[in-house]
């Protein structure tokens, strides 16, 4: 019984091994007839995106619409979550195990600079690149070259649970973060246990607070870069937030990954957090007439407070053998049709023509916040400041937790001003 | 796991290799048949797998390590596939830095507590098992055997339960006991609580392997030696100084000397309970070397402190060998 055992696990390896051998044997005689542009039998493109990102039916119809293009050639989706993402790509452009790839606004400059993107300037028009918003493709380009095609763009806002809100008495949204304060103490007093979920490491929304009062978390000294949370703006920011977070029993320590505050939420003892539109939770788990959004309010009511414009582009491998194959899944992938898609399913496409696509309610909450939106400084050494363990989040963490906010600024600054001058 | 315990299995029978006799026939064995090529061969062909697999599996990738060490390896030299030489400019950045000793002493600390908490505790589960009746032994050691067979990661994940702040079971205990402020304590919120739990839980996944093989050790002293010194009004701390002590000797230098590599190198139970956080206050070596070089993407710099790492792990072990050889000597 034990001998058979053993000889089956032996087998078994072997027959992995054998896998092995011939599935990378095919991928070479597939790379040596691309000389044969009309047959793309065998052939297969990787594409990476984000978790949350691309909608299923978004997925679906571009792979039909790619392989009925590129007869015989395959698209294969994965999926990637955004935790050690960095990592995971380095080592993808290394080996040239993806084609195409969504990278980060805030990463792209940084990937651009270490030569794994490939220069797709001159197809730029091809794809559509002359009506691309000129403020969402910035992200895009380095050294006046383009290495990336914006894709989509999405901001944060208050997405609540009106039934808890009524039952608490209060009627409509805030315009003020005053008037949000009091109705956060109104649905503490009707013993909501989280008024709002705010964990203490959600930076973006500490990052859209700074930005919208002008003032930046690093910023340009001569040459180089600086940590700038030791600034009068960062820190009445950073006051906003800890007012904000007082009243919510999230742990001040995490970020809104772990746990997902979008499995937090649906639970009905969340009165409202601050998420993204495909946080918020399915019809299945909330009845999609109970949850209600509306953009973080600011100090006053002309204008909503600012926010993190986080975005995707998609870029091409340079280490890519099939190259050809990936700038024609970026021409359907970019296409006003899926681009529209996009749009309808809440985010900001990259064409403004389609924006008028975003009707959905929380399109609609955050399309106005989005203009008082800033992005990271657009520069390649940006990508280390978020490399774990991030030092915005590690400090946000000390100083909710009773830290003096100007040292650990001091401390902070030195960080962050570390990790900008970082060669590459 | 398999390797782990070998080292411990040559050193336990130790006091038997005293009467110098089973040595002497293996030894002689092979003699007697002559010295045909075959059976002259016989022993490094039997040694060869063990050794290929060594060779393979330690030191090509320690031999690749220090390469990469040499080189200012980050994400650009990576993926364009450059080799940049520095020579040993990774080496000097490390140890004219502070964040390097400062991690060096946390480790040193952490080990000491650890191995001296794994020894006092796995000495006196391994007394207590040789004490027990047939009945609760068994039941002791099936305890002790699941604790150790857990994997790291499932440990650490238990852990993390047991100690969540909201609904974690040590928390609401520690409540119903009376302690309300407990209710909702961060455990994870400041360096010392942080290693509180990290400590335990390599205590707890470590005293197993300590405790079993006290008791075989402690099965091999006859029962004469303690009748005898009772007969001379020993007490329990007595005989463990003047009996069992002496007897084990062997068994707790190589059991010290083990348990200081483990925990010294131990990563996925520090990693997984926080990190190395809050603030980076609980990276160990093995932490910090996986967050410079693989976190932050300097794959040069990693790799000089692994080696370094290595280097401090093989200066704590010059006592351990010269006792080895000197006892070798006197074989």
């Amino acid at each position: 019984m034990k001998r058979q055992l053993i000889a089956a696990v032996g087998v078994a390896a072997m027959v992995v091994g054998v896998a092995a051998c011939s599935s990378s044997k095919s991928s070479d005689t597939a790379s040596s007839s691309s000389s044969k542009p009309a047959n793309y039998n065998g052939k297969t493109l990787t594409a990476w995106f984000m978790d949350g990102s691309a909608p299923q039916a978004w997925q679906d119809g571009v792979k039909a619409d790619f392989e009925s293009q590129f007869p015989g050639a395959k698209l294969n989706i994965q999926i990637q979550k955004w935790d050690g993402i960095g990592q995971k790509i380095t080592t993808a452009l290394s080996e040239g195990s993806v084609d195409v790839l969504e990278v980060g606004n805030t990463q792209t400059a940084g990937y651009a600079a270490t030569g794994g993107l490939l220069d797709i300037t001159k197809d730029k028009a091809d794809l559509g690149g002359s009506d691309w918003a000129s403020n969402l493709n910035a992200s895009s380009v380095l050294d006046g070259k383009q290495y990336a095609a914006p894709w989509y763009f999405a901001n944060r806002v208050v997405i609540y649970n009106k039934g808890l809100w009524t039952k608490a008495g209060i009627s409509g949204a805030p315009k003020t973060l005053d008037e949000f304060y009091q109705d956060l103490d109104k649905l503490k007093a009707a013993g909501v246990g989280n008024p709002i979920y705010l964990p203490g490491q959600e930076w973006y929304t500490y990052f859209g607070l700074l930005a919208g009062t002008g003032g930046q978390i690093a910023k340009q000294s001569g040459s180089s870069w600086v940590g700038n949370l030791e600034s009068p703006e960062a820190k009445a920011a950073f006051q906003t937030y800890q007012k904000l977070q007082s009243y919510s029993a999230a742990p001040k320590d995490k970020d809104e990954a772990t746990p997902q505050q979008m499995t937090i939420f649906p639970k009905g003892d969340v009165g409202a957090m601050i998420g993204l539109g495909w946080e918020a939770p399915a019809p299945k788990d909330m009845p999609a007439d109970n949850v209600g959004y509306f953009p973080l309010p600011g100090l006053t009511a002309d204008k909503p407070s600012g926010v993190f414009l986080g975005g995707s582009n998609l870029a091409v491998a340079q280490a890519s053998k099939n190259q050809d194959l990936a700038k024609g899944f970026l021409k359907i992938a970019l296409s006003d049709k899926y681009e529209g898609m996009m749009a309808a399913a809440g985010l900001v496409p990259n064409k403004t023509s389609l924006n008028a696509l975003a009707t959905s309610d929380y399109a609609k909450a955050a399309i106005p916040a989005s203009t008082n939106g800033a992005t990271t400084p657009n520069i390649p050494a940006w990508a280390n400041v978020e490399n774990t363990p991030n030092p915005i989040k590690d400090f946000m963490a000390a100083a909710l937790q009773g830290g003096d906010y100007d040292s650990l600024a001091k401390k902070y600054d030195d960080e962050i001003t570390k990790r900008l001058a970082q060669k590459n | 796991m398999a390797v782990q315990s070998d080292p411990v299995r040559a050193q336990a029978p130790g006091p038997s290799n005293t009467d110098g006799a089973v040595p002497g026939d293996s030894l002689s064995g092979p003699r007697r048949s002559g010295p045909g090529l075959l059976s002259r061969f016989a022993p490094y062909a039997l040694l060869a797998p063990a050794m290929l697999a060594t060779l393979t599996l330690l030191l090509w990738p320690l031999v690749n390590t220090f390469v990469l060490s040499l080189q200012n390896l980050n994400k650009r030299q990576l993926i364009q596939h450059l080799t940049e030489w520095t020579g040993f400019s990774n080496y000097t950045d490390q140890l004219t830095s502070a964040d390097f000793w400062h991690t060096t002493e946390r480790s040193v600390v952490f080990t000491a507590i650890n191995v001296v908490l794994i020894m006092v505790g796995g000495t006196l589960v391994g007394l207590l098992l040789n004490r027990l009746g047939s009945k609760m032994r068994l039941t002791l050691g099936v305890g002790l055997i699941l604790a150790w067979a857990m994997p790291f990661v499932a440990q650490s994940t238990v852990y993390l339960w047991l100690f969540d702040s909201r609904y974690g079971v040590v928390n609401w205990g520690l409540d119903k006991l009376g302690w309300h402020s407990m209710a909702t304590y961060n455990w994870t919120g400041n360096q010392a609580s942080t290693f509180f739990v990290i400590i335990l839980l390599i205590v707890w996944g470590s005293i197993p392997f300590v405790a079993f093989n006290m008791y075989a050790g402690l099965t091999t002293i006859p029962t004469e030696l303690y009748e005898a010194a009772r007969m001379d009004g020993a007490g329990a701390f007595k005989i463990f100084s003047s009996v069992i002590y002496p007897s084990l000797k062997p068994f707790f230098l190589g059991t010290t000397f083990l348990e200081i590599i483990w925990v010294f190198k131990s990563f996925t139970q520090v990693y997984t309970i926080d990190g190395g956080g809050p603030e980076r206050s609980t990276e160990t070596m093995p932490v910090y070397s996986f967050v410079e070089g693989i976190g932050n993407q300097h794959f040069g710099v990693g790799s000089a402190i692994a080696i370094l790492t290595m280097v401090m792990l093989a200066l704590a072990m010059v006592p351990y060998f010269r006792v080895i050889l000197k006892q070798e000597d006197e074989l």
